[in-house]
């Protein structure tokens, strides 16, 4: 059995890469909607839309590193 | 490699007795990239050629009988003998058969959807027995017809409307669990009549689609379903006829659309052209290696009655761009075309991508059992959809690449053990993720770096050597200097910090110089970006993590054996399926992605017009 700051570590680490998505997700759904209606008018645009909607997706990386870096500190 | 073709502008020019000779070779010799003159006090634009109005209206009729006989657009082997002689004759024949089906078609619509209000009227008086011919006005007789709320109101109309008179008929039957009341009284009578019934709660319903039927509903409403089926048999009569028209033309109209756009696409050609009264002017573009050998054969064909400039592009030329890449590569230009084409002077990545793409894929399915399915997968789409070949070849080396992957990871399915002997591994990505977190970052940076010594190269070719160093070398000084930081911070080297800090001062005011204040805002990206591969590690991981979890859930019910061996195949197939998709569409769009945003970013500027010569299918 885990003692309870293992369990708050894991916490910590869930909280950081959670938040972190959701906020990607919002920032791309914004972006997404708007770069689909701009493929609908034209379509050469689908490489530059691809480009704008995946661009808050770092977001989630950062999340990720800090997410490790936290679970690290259970080691 | 790297650069596209070579180009040369050149300008056509010649009397309108040849244009037509002209325009033929051009088409057929598939060369040209007509540049659009567009008018101006020197030059109009051409006029098109006398076929042209002709050609449109025939083509016109074509397209319109595609549309109506819904012929899909497939590979056609039909061949026309004669050209527009053939054409002309067959379209106008089988556009006049097509139309009156149509007309035939849509009256019959017509006739169906009168019958079927008709059909709902008699519906509602089938259990009234009074000849139609009564609903209509009389000088005498008044009628209503409509629902009453409910039995009370019934009554109420029998209570009182003998007070008033007695000269009535009143029927009632029930309609759908309401009453329905039909009521016949003399014309004088008709206003007291009206009040009584709104008192009663009447609603008023009206019958206009009976007028001219004769006899009493419920005959009536027999006669109109039979109507109904003879109409609806008529319909599919015509339509069955139409069907054959459209499997017989199917091959005629397919190649005439394509033969008469071929034709239109020349007979309009002179708009694209400068013209004054008796002379035409063609710009345009062809690749360097092929002008000698298309200029001879132009001056062949009109004997020489017309005159070719030429010259390699300039400086300042907005040349039109065919990428040159070896064939191994050339599928991945579909990428390029994708996001856009680069300028004529500067590094086409295609190659790049060709080296990358594959590797990055690779990293993130990384599993044998994925790469294996998957690569039969795309081989069989290939197959099947000869249009996308090179999107599938894209994929079909980067399915393989992904079992390559496999191996050194040592996963099969999600599996690092099959039958309890452990498959062999380099590195095994759920158990080292920080090495294999250490190893993206170590391929982010140079990736990045590569990239911004192509952004050097290309700045160095377009703004020279100072310029270059400013905006692009400023950023690798940059990272020299947070490393020196960062090192000596942690002790790592025993140099001081002071001269990081030099570094990095020195890159940020270079970078003020070459690029602004927006180079200045930009400065934090470079770190983000390099930290954007550790998504190399993560997708993979996660894809990982996932199969694991299928693997344990079906390995459940299979200890439990029996019945639950079917519940445990059907999670193992599921599961491994929706795992593989989602693997393939992330690893696919990470992949992509890394190039567009993080590497392209460095050097990239594109927005060149593609090289699309005159007379080539697209």
């Amino acid at each position: 059995m885990a003692d309870i700051s293992t369990g708050l570590i894991a916490i910590g680490s869930g909280i950081a890469i959670g938040l972190s998505a959701i906020a990607a997700a919002i920032a791309e759904k914004e972006i997404g909607a708007a770069a689909v209606g701009a493929m609908a008018e034209k379509e050469e645009l689908f490489g530059k839309g691809l480009i704008l909607t995946v661009i808050p997706e770092t977001l989630v990386i950062f999340g990720l590193v800090v997410a490790i870096l936290i679970l690290n500190l259970a080691k | 490699m790297l650069r596209p073709y070579e180009m040369s502008s050149v300008i056509i020019t010649g009397q309108n007795s040849v244009q037509e000779s002209t325009i033929k070779e051009l088409h057929s010799l598939k060369i040209l990239h007509i540049v659009e003159h567009s008018k101006n006090e020197l030059a109009d634009i051409g006029k098109p050629l006398e076929s042209a109005s002709r050609l449109s209206e025939i083509l016109v009729r074509v397209r319109a009988l595609v549309a109506a006989l819904n012929i899909k657009r497939e590979e056609n082997k039909f061949e026309l003998k004669k050209g527009l002689l053939e054409i002309e004759p067959t379209a106008k024949k089988l556009s006049y058969e097509v139309n009156t089906n149509l007309e035939e078609l849509k009256r019959a619509e017509e006739l169906i959807s009168k019958n079927e209000a008709a059909r709902h009227e008699l519906e509602i008086l089938k259990d009234i027995d009074v000849p139609l011919e009564a609903f209509t006005p009389y000088k005498t007789l008044a009628y209503f017809t409509g629902y009453v709320k409910d039995g009370n109101g019934l009554s109420f109309i029998k209570k009182e409307l003998p007070k008033t008179t007695d000269k009535f008929m009143l029927f009632e039957s029930i309609v759908r669990k309401k009453n329905f009341v039909v009521l016949f009284v003399y014309a004088k009578f008709k206003e007291q009549s009206g009040s009584i019934l709104q008192k009663a709660g009447f609603v008023p319903i009206t019958f206009t689609n009976i007028v001219n039927l004769r006899g009493n509903a419920s005959y009536n409403l027999e006669k109109t379903v039979e109507e109904a089926r003879k109409l609806r048999q008529k319909k599919q009569g015509i339509k069955k006829q139409l069907e054959k028209l459209g499997n017989d033309y199917k091959g005629f109209l397919v190649a005439a659309d394509e033969f008469l756009s071929e034709q239109l696409e020349k007979a309009e050609a002179p708009l694209k052209f400068a013209a004054t009264q008796s002379s035409f002017l063609i710009k345009g573009w062809v690749p360097s290696g092929e002008l000698s050998a298309s200029i001879e054969r132009l001056n062949k064909i009109s004997k020489n009655k017309i005159f070719v400039h030429f010259e390699p592009a300039k400086k300042e030329d907005k040349v039109p761009v065919k990428l040159k890449n070896p064939k191994y590569a050339k599928a991945f230009e579909f990428f390029i075309d994708l996001y856009s084409m680069p300028i004529y002077k500067e590094i086409d990545p295609t190659f790049f991508i060709f080296l990358t793409f594959p590797i990055f894929f690779g990293i993130m399915l990384g599993d044998i059992g994925y790469g294996l399915v998957s690569l039969i997968a795309f081989w069989i789409f290939k197959r099947k959809m000869p249009k996308a070949k090179s999107f599938f070849n894209i994929l079909i080396l980067a399915s393989f690449v992904s079992i390559l992957f496999g191996f050194l990871y040592g996963e099969f399915f999600g599996e690092e053990k099959i039958l309890e002997l452990e498959l062999p591994h380099l590195l095994s990505r759920v158990r080292e993720m920080f090495t294999l977190l250490y190893i993206t970052i170590a391929i982010g940076i140079i990736h990045v770096n590569t990239g911004l010594i192509l952004g050097f190269i290309n700045e160095f070719r377009s703004h020279g050597l100072v310029h270059a160093v400013y905006a692009k070398a400023s950023w690798i000084i940059l990272e020299i200097g947070i490393a020196l930081l960062v090192l000596s911070h942690l002790g790592k080297i025993s140099v001081s910090p002071l001269i990081g800090a030099i570094f990095l001062g020195m890159s940020i005011l270079m970078l003020l110089k070459g690029e602004g204040i927006k180079g200045l805002i930009e400065l934090p990206s470079i770190l983000t970006n390099v930290m954007s591969y550790a998504r190399l590690m993560a997708i993979g991981l996660s894809s990982v993590i996932l199969a694991v979890i299928v693997n344990e859930q079906s390995r459940e019910f299979f200890q439990k054996g029996g019945f639950f061996v079917l519940i445990g195949a059907l999670i193992l197939v599921v599961g491994h399926i929706v795992n593989l998709m989602l693997g393939l569409l992330g690893s696919f769009l990470h992949s992509l992605r890394l190039h567009y945003v993080e590497f392209f970013s460095k050097f990239f500027h594109g927005g060149a017009k593609k090289y699309q010569p005159f007379g080539a299918k697209e």
